[in-house]
C-alpha cells in the first residue's frame, strides 16, 4: 500500500487542562476525499490548526507524504503543498477577485511558471471568471466561498483542507461546492473536509472520520459511519441519557 | 512580471519621465526661492515614498520614521567632519552609504521587536523610538547633537548651492521611484499587500511575512538615512531638533494620506499640494498660516478620505455607471 498524504499517529492537543485533541490517529489515502465530522466543539477545527501548523501538537505525531511536520511553520507547510479554507471566508476585501486569486498562485507551491494561467484556471474552475474584477468586498457569501476556494486551488495544494465550505449556503450553491471540490480531486488533489451538512458529506466522501469530545469514536465509509451506533450516540444522544 | 508592468503602465510612466525631465528645468528659469521650493517637494516625497515601502505597501503605518532622517544626518555628519577632511565629495558619498547602512543597522535590530507588534503599537513603538534618539543625540556629547555639526561644503560645476542639492534631490527621488515600483510590481510587493490586507491569511497562503516585513523596514529606514545625508548638506548645520523633527514624521504620513496610501503618486501630490500651500500660497499669511493648513486637511479627509487618488477613482466609477 502506498503511502497515505496525511498521517496522524496518536495525535493530543491539551490547551492548559483541556484536551482538545485526544489520542487520535487516521490516514487520508492519497487521490481521496476524507471527512472530518463531529458535534460543535468536538474539536474538528483544532485538528485542522494542528495539520496547517497553527498550533503545535501536545504529543504524537504527523506525518504528509511521509514526512514529519509537526512544528514547521504554516508558511513553509504552504509552500510544501497543504492549502486551507476558512470556515468564515477571509478574503483580501480591497483586492479584486482576481488579484486575490493570484496570491494564492504567487505563493504556492513551488514558484509557478505561469501565474497568469494558473490564476485564470483557478477562477475558470471555481465558477468566478466573470466577477474577475470584483472587489472581494462585494462578493455574496456563495461567492466568497468560491474565491476562498479558488485562492486555495491557485496554490497547486497537494493536500486540500477545507473548513465547512458549505455552511450557510442554500442547497444548489452546495451543490457548486461540491462540483469544484469533485473537480479539484479529479486534478488529483487530496482533499479533507469538516463538514456539517451530512447530505453532502455522505455524497462527497470516500472515508470518513468520527470526532466527539477530541476523541475519535468511528471511521469507515459513509453507509458504514452512518449506520454506526456509536456516531448515532454521539448525535442524538442515547437512550438512558 | 515586472516587464508586464511596465508595458501596462507605460503611459504614467511616460508622464513621470516628462515631469522629471521637466524639473530639471526649474532652477534655470525660477528664482532661488522656488528652487527651495522645489527641493522641499523632491524631499517629502522622495520620504513618502521611502515611508510607504511599509506603511503604504504592508500597511505597518511608522510614526517615527525621523529617527532615521536623524542617525543618518549625524553618521555621516560625524564621519564626514573627522575622517573626510579636503575631501568633500569621496566623504559625501561614503557618507550616504554610511548614513543608509547606520539607518538600516538600527531598524535590523529593532524589527524583530517591534515588528510583532500589529496596527497602533507599530506605530507607538516607532514613536517611542524616535524620541528616545533624539534624547540621545541631544544629550550624548559625542554625537555633537545640542552643539551642532558644521558639515563640508559641497560644491559642483558652478552650481549655486539650493540648485545642487535640488539636483540631488531630484536624482535620489527618481531612484526612490524606480524601486518602490518595481518592489510594487514583483512578488514581494503582492506579499506585502496581502499583509496590509490580512496578515494571518496571508502567512496561510504561503507569504513569509516576516521576512517581507524586515526587509522593507530595513529597506525603508536605509532610504530615509540616506535622504536624511542629503538634508543635513542642504542645510550645511545640523543639530538635534533640525534632523530629528516629529514633524517629518508626521507629514511624510498625512502627504500619503492625503494623496492617496499605498500609491506611487501619492506622495508626489501630498508633498506638492501642501508644500506650495504652506510655503507659497500662505507664505504671505503667516499669522493664519497653520490654522488654514490645519483647516484645509480636515475638509480634505472628510472630501477625500482614501486621498485624491481615491478621490478619483470614485469620480470615475461614479461616472461609468451613469
Amino acid at each position: 500500500m502506498s503511502e497515505p498524504i496525511l498521517r496522524l499517529d496518536h495525535v493530543t492537543k491539551r490547551f492548559r487542562g483541556l484536551v482538545a485533541t485526544n489520542d487520535v490517529s487516521f490516514e487520508v489515502p492519497e487521490g481521496s476525499i476524507c471527512s472530518l465530522i463531529g458535534p460543535n466543539g468536538a474539536g474538528k477545527s483544532t485538528i485542522f490548526n494542528l495539520v496547517t501548523g497553527y498550533l503545535p501538537v501536545s504529543e504524537g505525531s504527523i506525518h504528509f507524504q511521509g514526512r514529519r511536520i509537526e512544528g514547521t511553520p504554516t508558511t513553509d507547510l504552504a509552500r510544501a503543498g497543504i492549502a486551507r479554507c476558512f470556515q468564515i471566508a477571509k478574503p483580501f476585501p480591497e483586492l479584486s477577485v482576481h488579484d486575490n486569486v493570484r496570491i494564492g498562485a504567487l505563493f504556492g507551491r513551488d514558484g509557478a511558471r505561469d501565474i497568469g494561467a494558473v490564476t485564470r484556471d483557478a477562477m475558470a474552475l471555481a465558477g468566478l471568471t466573470e466577477r474577475a474584477q470584483t472587489p472581494a468586498s462585494e462578493l455574496t457569501v456563495g461567492y466568497l466561498r468560491r474565491l476562498e476556494l479558488a485562492r486555495a486551488i491557485a496554490a497547486r495544494p497537494i493536500l486540500l483542507l477545507a473548513d465547512e465550505p458549505c455552511a450557510g449556503l442554500n442547497a444548489t450553491e452546495t451543490e457548486d461546492v461540491i462540483d469544484i471540490l469533485r473537480d479539484v480531486r479529479a486534478r488529483g488533489v487530496t482533499v479533507l473536509l469538516v463538514e456539517h451538512d451530512m447530505q453532502a458529506v455522505m455524497r462527497v466522501s470516500d472515508r470518513i472520520f468520527v470526532i466527539d469530545a477530541g476523541r475519535k469514536i468511528a471511521e469507515g465509509p459513509p453507509e458504514a459511519v452512518a449506520n454506526d451506533p456509536h456516531v448515532i450516540a454521539a448525535y442524538l444522544g442515547t437512550d438512558e441519557e | 512580471m515586472l516587464v508586464a508592468a511596465v508595458r501596462r503602465r507605460a503611459w504614467w510612466i511616460l508622464l513621470g519621465v516628462v515631469l522629471f525631465a521637466a524639473a530639471a528645468f526649474l532652477p534655470f528659469v525660477t528664482t532661488p526661492f522656488y528652487v527651495r521650493v522645489g527641493q522641499l517637494v523632491l524631499l517629502s516625497s522622495a520620504l513618502g515614498l521611502a515611508w510607504t515601502l511599509l506603511g503604504g505597501f504592508a500597511g505597518y503605518w511608522s510614526f517615527g520614521n525621523s529617527a532615521f532622517i536623524g542617525l543618518g544626518a549625524f553618521a555621516a555628519g560625524i564621519f564626514e567632519v573627522e575622517l573626510m577632511k579636503g575631501q568633500p565629495w569621496l566623504g559625501f558619498a561614503l557618507g550616504l552609504l554610511l548614513g543608509a547602512a547606520i539607518s538600516g543597522l538600527a531598524a535590523s535590530v529593532v524589527a524583530w521587536p517591534i515588528l510583532r507588534l500589529r496596527g497602533i503599537y507599530f506605530a507607538v513603538a516607532m514613536l517611542g523610538i524616535s524620541q528616545v534618539l533624539a534624547e540621545l543625540n541631544n544629550n550624548i556629547d559625542i554625537f555633537k547633537g545640542s552643539m551642532g555639526l558644521v558639515l563640508p561644503r559641497l560644491s559642483a560645476f558652478g552650481l549655486r548651492p539650493e540648485a545642487l542639492y535640488f539636483y540631488l534631490l531630484l536624482i535620489a527621488t527618481i531612484l526612490i521611484t524606480i524601486l518602490a515600483f518595481a518592489i510594487q510590481h514583483s512578488r514581494i510587493g503582492a506579499g506585502l499587500m496581502a499583509i496590509r490586507e490580512d496578515e494571518d491569511t496571508a502567512r496561510m497562503l504561503g507569504v513569509p511575512t516576516e521576512r517581507y516585513k524586515v526587509t522593507m523596514f530595513i529597506a525603508s529606514a536605509a532610504l530615509t538615512g540616506a535622504l536624511g545625508v542629503i538634508y543635513a548638506h542642504s542645510l550645511g548645520y545640523i543639530t538635534t531638533s533640525s534632523v530629528y523633527r516629529t514633524e517629518f514624521s508626521l507629514n511624510m504620513i498625512v502627504y500619503n494620506l492625503l494623496g492617496g496610501i499605498g500609491t506611487l503618486i501619492g506622495p508626489f501630490l501630498g508633498s506638492a499640494i501642501m508644500v506650495i500651500l504652506t510655503q507659497v500660497v500662505l507664505g504671505r499669511l503667516l499669522s493664519i498660516h497653520m490654522f488654514v493648513t490645519g483647516a484645509l486637511l480636515v475638509l480634505l479627509v472628510l472630501v477625500a478620505p482614501k486621498g485624491i487618488t481615491g478621490l478619483v477613482r470614485a469620480l470615475r466609477q461614479r461616472w461609468s455607471a451613469r
